[in-house]
């Protein structure tokens, strides 16, 4: 009796959100992938199971560029978001003023508030080769030509790591708000000047945060679609892009194992980044 | 007499608009175990912070082995501190816990290793250098933040109440410990402490501070038997103090007087006016001859080595707390027994107000 009240709850709880994944997401989902054994010829789908598709995932030099410049967008939009996070992150602890910290977070959390398209048209005004960025480049005598900042790797990388920022700098600096005070003051009473102290004791403590913020940052990155289809000019093929283009040629084979690809590059980032939170946290 | 190692003149510091310490000036003795004692809130801690620089003074001035401290950062001061919950590094073993102030001041690494090993070994700990802080009890990591104090051999060691986290067994475990440990090294001992037992068992010298202020600077004994103040008087041991007023005698002692109750009192000067009287519990007597007052016994509290009698002054409001030492020879008191009372002239502590 105690045992079934003590699943009875929890199980009531689960019920209406365990069903809408299930009818929404994994029926879905389930549907898509038998797609992926299809036989896709001359614009025609037809149901005789094969692994085709999968073998040309597999050998074809064509999706493994693909494949890889998704990881390498993913990875390169995560190590920027953390070079200016990490940074950010830190003012933000150090400034130690409440209502200062909010209205900080709230600007760092903007990007967010506007719509990804409206979002993707500022930076293609702000990046071209006449907009503010170039004006300023040349303006500082940084530059005699304009530089290509848009419709090309760059402008994709700029854009995404300007709206996964929010998703590094909050983790980190959550962490960094964790730590106690007393271990910096016990770090400089025993010699340690500001670098050392970082160095040693509060970067490795806040080392879960950078990883939960990267995890997140990666994983978005690599299913971003909106950003690089405006941004990259048709030079940045990331992998939601070529799944985008197979559906609306009804490839449906090319566009399930791609999702797969994607589904299972995310996986195996999250449990790469849990091994890494494993490691950062002290035991 | 050799300079002192610690000294303090006039040091004030405020929070905002909280004064935490007030004017306080005293000097801390080559050597010796010098303890600041006071109730939680009184200013001890914020007055060792300054000492080791992570507090800066408002006015006053602070001098470690004779040096003006104004503007010497903390990893510059000639000062290690054992912080309350030990601050110790979570993502270090405690061997690198320790070798960190060394590796700060970039000492040769086989001296590190020897030295570490010297520190692990004077507090006990010399299997544990590998575990993580996260592995050991309260006494060990206690011990760590100890010896990663003591190997950057300082010329004074601060300690934040540091036995405060303990279970009481353990804590006069360690005061020994900390008592023997600072014998073998010799090293100056700033402790701050709110335990008076611990304060008068390991001190050679004790500031009593109180609101933001120094109370009282001396000896142990000094402190328990000629406190100065009301407060200190209160603070350590336990006192009956009641309001009274002095009179003169003309043989240069003071004549105390309160609610139905008159007796002398010897003291350095004649006191007069209103003012506060302090009677140590176990100062009074219980006897049968001649006797100062005759009260009745209104509750016997059994301690195991001493009983506590509150006593009703017969013919006055005055309640008396007596505390005689307990060897099980002598049956108890009952209450609502009548008892004499008796004490030493030398006994009372007057305080006069003003």
């Amino acid at each position: 009796m105690a045992e079934r009240r003590r699943w009875g709850v929890p199980l009531l709880l689960l019920a209406p959100g365990l069903a809408l994944l299930i009818a929404m997401f994994i029926a879905p989902l389930m549907a898509f992938m038998e797609y992926s054994f299809y036989r896709f010829r001359r614009g025609r789908l037809t149901a005789d199971y094969n692994l085709d598709t999968y073998r040309r995932f597999l050998t074809d030099e064509y999706y493994h560029v693909i494949i890889l410049d998704t990881l390498k967008v993913a990875t390169l939009v995560t190590l920027i978001a953390l070079a200016i996070g990490y940074p950010l992150a830190y003012a933000m602890w150090k400034i130690n003023r409440p209502g200062l910290q909010r209205w900080l977070g709230l600007l760092i959390f903007s990007p967010i508030l506007v719509s990804v398209v409206v979002r993707s048209y500022g930076w293609t005004v702000l990046l071209s080769d006449q907009g503010p960025v170039n004006w300023a480049l040349r303006g500082l005598g940084l530059t005699d030509e304009p530089v290509t900042l848009v419709f090309n790797l760059t402008g994709v990388l700029i854009a995404l790591a300007h709206v996964f920022l929010p998703f590094v700098v909050f983790p980190i600096f959550s962490s960094m708000t964790r730590l106690d005070p007393s271990l910096r003051e016990a770090a400089s009473d025993l010699g340690a000047g500001w670098w050392m102290t970082f160095r040693r004791v509060t970067l490795p403590l806040t080392l879960p945060g950078v990883v939960a913020g990267a995890q997140i940052c990666f994983v978005l990155s690599l299913g971003a679609f909106v950003t690089p289809a405006m941004l990259g000019g048709g030079r940045v093929l990331v992998l939601p892009l070529q799944v985008y283009s197979a559906t609306s040629e009804i490839n449906w084979p090319v566009a399930a194992v791609g999702g797969l690809v994607l589904l299972i590059a995310a996986l195996l980032a999250v449990l790469g980044f849990n091994r890494l939170l494993r490691y950062s946290e002290v035991r | 007499m050799s300079e002192p190692d610690v000294e303090l003149a006039g040091v004030t510091k405020a929070f905002g608009s909280f004064v935490a310490v007030r004017d306080v000036s005293f000097s801390v003795p080559k050597g010796s175990f010098f303890s600041l004692l006071g109730p939680s809130g009184c200013g001890k801690s914020t007055t060792l912070r300054m000492i080791a620089g992570l507090e800066h003074p408002d006015s006053g001035s602070l001098r470690i082995a004779g040096t003006n401290m104004a503007g010497v950062a903390p990893y510059r001061r000639p000062t290690n501190m054992v912080f309350q919950r030990w601050a110790l590094f979570p993502h270090m073993t405690v061997a690198e816990n320790v070798a960190f102030g060394l590796e700060a001041e970039r000492t040769p690494r086989a001296e590190i290793s020897t030295r570490v090993a010297e520190a692990l070994a004077l507090v006990g700990l010399a299997t544990m250098a590998g575990r993580k802080p996260g592995q050991l009890s309260g006494g060990q990591m206690q011990r760590v933040a100890l010896a990663r104090a003591l190997v950057k051999r300082p010329q004074v060691l601060l300690l934040d109440e540091p036995l405060g986290a303990l279970d009481l067994k353990l804590r006069l475990q360690m005061q020994l410990e900390l008592k023997r440990i600072q014998r073998e090294v010799g090293t100056t001992f700033v402790y701050v402490t709110h335990d008076q037992a611990e304060a008068l068992t390991m001190s050679e010298a004790i500031a009593v501070m109180n609101d933001g202020r120094l109370e009282q600077v001396g000896s142990p004994q000094e402190i328990y038997d000629r406190p100065t103040t009301r407060f200190v008087a209160g603070f350590i041991g336990n006192a009956n103090i009641f309001a009274a007023d002095f009179v003169p005698d003309g043989e240069g002692a003071t004549m105390v007087t309160l609610d139905g109750l008159s007796f002398r009192a010897r003291t350095d000067t004649p006191l007069s006016g209103r003012g506060h009287v302090a009677l140590r519990y176990e100062r009074l007597r219980l006897a049968t001859g001649t006797t100062l007052a005759r009260a009745v016994v209104r509750d016997a509290i059994f301690t195991g080595s001493a009983v506590h009698y509150v006593l009703g002054v017969e013919n006055s409001a005055v309640e008396l707390t007596a505390e005689t030492p307990y060897d099980g020879t002598v049956p108890l008191h009952q209450r609502g027994e009548t008892v004499g009372l008796s004490w030493d002239e030398a006994a009372p502590r007057l305080f006069a107000d003003g």
